[in-house]
């Protein structure tokens, strides 16, 4: 069973960023329920998390991010897009810069992990803060520019991607399902 | 939240509109750019001047521009609009009905940015045949106006989307896209739920050759549905 948290402030929202994510665990044959970034909820019976992402202009997920401590005690796997790789990246001791990076840009998958090959590819990108730097807590796995996109919590199953995968690179959200 | 609808007249902008309405925004103002020719990057071309009825037909005001052909032109003009439309009628959001280009979205998400305006995109990556699908179980009444790519003939110009049509596109996808997104073909809304009249097409034209035809609409009115 997978858990999908919604971080859209405005349900109008999830039509885009959390529906084409559960279309892709349909896809695969996963169960899955969905949750909001602002209700409480626990992780016993998930085998995966996956947090979504939101509209640019929402940022009402990051005075919520407390809310997500209860994945700092979860053994499972979780994938944070976007926004979730922002809350991810927050609940680890991280400062997110302002980056703003709105279209399609090069990936650099410089070490290997489970969800996709080292090398080069292009990703819809849609944000206004990420990662420059991370702290030990971090292992930067894929980098845009000066921005370290693709990161692995250390001594966890934990992987935040600050691009957008469902729209070009479904098959991250397929390897991270499968693996 | 008040929002205002990028608006072509066309199947994907109505269903956006639709589905924006019936999550509860309320909907402003709709915008429409109107290209110089069939030619522009970000913009629909054939008959948008029908959206003036069609505005009627919703009982909303129109924003109306000519914009340029290029990149640069298309993207300064729609800026002005949705300036005007944040001044004019405080919306706070658009809707757009882009389905799967990123050339469209990306550009669209950088200008509702710079306004500080929030943008929805409720097609955004939905499978484009249960699109169809869905016009049809809303009874929308949708003729195309334009066919651009082979193999669709000038044959289907004035031509109702119904369910066999939709069998038809779905048969042919590795062609054509099946929504059109790419330009492979345009479509008129006559009539959809929240129309409080339909519009009924008294003269056209249909120019071009299979492949490559445009329905021209001369006339047309609205009547009672």
């Amino acid at each position: 069973m997978i858990l999908v948290i919604s971080t859209c402030k405005l349900k109008f929202s999830e039509e885009e960023f959390v529906k084409p994510i559960i279309s892709i665990i349909e896809k695969v044959g996963y169960d899955y329920e969905v949750v909001r970034y602002n209700e409480a909820f626990s992780l016993q019976k998930y085998s995966r998390v996956i947090i979504c992402s939101t509209a640019l202009m929402d940022i009402d997920y990051l005075r919520h991010v407390k809310n997500f401590n209860v994945l700092l005690q979860y053994r499972g796997k979780v994938l944070g897009i976007c926004a979730g790789y922002q809350i991810l990246a927050l609940l680890y001791g991280n400062k997110l810069d302002r980056i703003q990076k709105i279209g399609l840009y090069k990936v650099n998958v410089i070490r290997e992990n489970p969800l996709v090959s080292k090398g080069e590819f292009y990703a819809y990108f849609l944000h206004t803060l990420a990662l420059r730097k991370v702290n030990e807590k971090l292992i930067p796995l894929a980098i845009q520019d000066d921005e370290i996109c693709m990161f692995k919590v250390r001594g966890k199953e934990f992987y935040g991607v600050s691009f957008h995968p469902e729209v070009l690179n479904e098959n991250i959200v397929m390897n991270f399902l499968r693996y | 939240m008040r929002v205002c609808v990028l608006y072509s007249g066309g199947k994907d902008s109505n269903l956006a509109f639709l589905k924006a309405y019936n999550s509860g925004l309320k909907i402003a103002c709709l915008i429409s750019l109107i290209p110089s020719s069939e030619e522009s990057v970000l913009f629909h071309y054939p008959n948008m001047n029908m959206v003036k009825l069609q505005a009627q037909a919703l009982g909303l005001p129109l924003i109306c521009e000519e914009c340029p052909n290029d990149e640069e032109g298309s993207i300064k003009a729609l800026f002005e609009v949705l300036k005007r439309a944040k001044e004019e009628y405080s919306v706070e959001g658009v809707v757009t009905g882009a389905i799967r280009s990123i050339y469209q979205a990306s550009r669209f998400q950088r200008v509702c940015w710079k306004l500080k305006l929030w943008c929805f995109n409720p097609l955004w990556l939905k499978d484009e045949i249960s699109l169809l699908n869905e016009i049809i179980n809303y009874e929308f009444e949708v003729i195309f106006t334009r066919v651009a790519g082979y193999p669709l003939k000038k044959s289907l110009l004035g031509r109702r989307i119904t369910k066999e049509v939709v069998n038809y596109l779905s048969k042919i996808k590795n062609f054509v896209n099946p929504s059109g997104e790419g330009g492979e073909y345009e479509t008129l809304v006559l009539d959809m739920p929240l129309f409080r009249k339909r519009i009924e097409i008294i003269k056209y034209e249909i120019i071009g050759e299979d492949y490559d035809a445009t329905l021209l609409i001369k006339e047309a009115k609205l009547v009672e549905k």
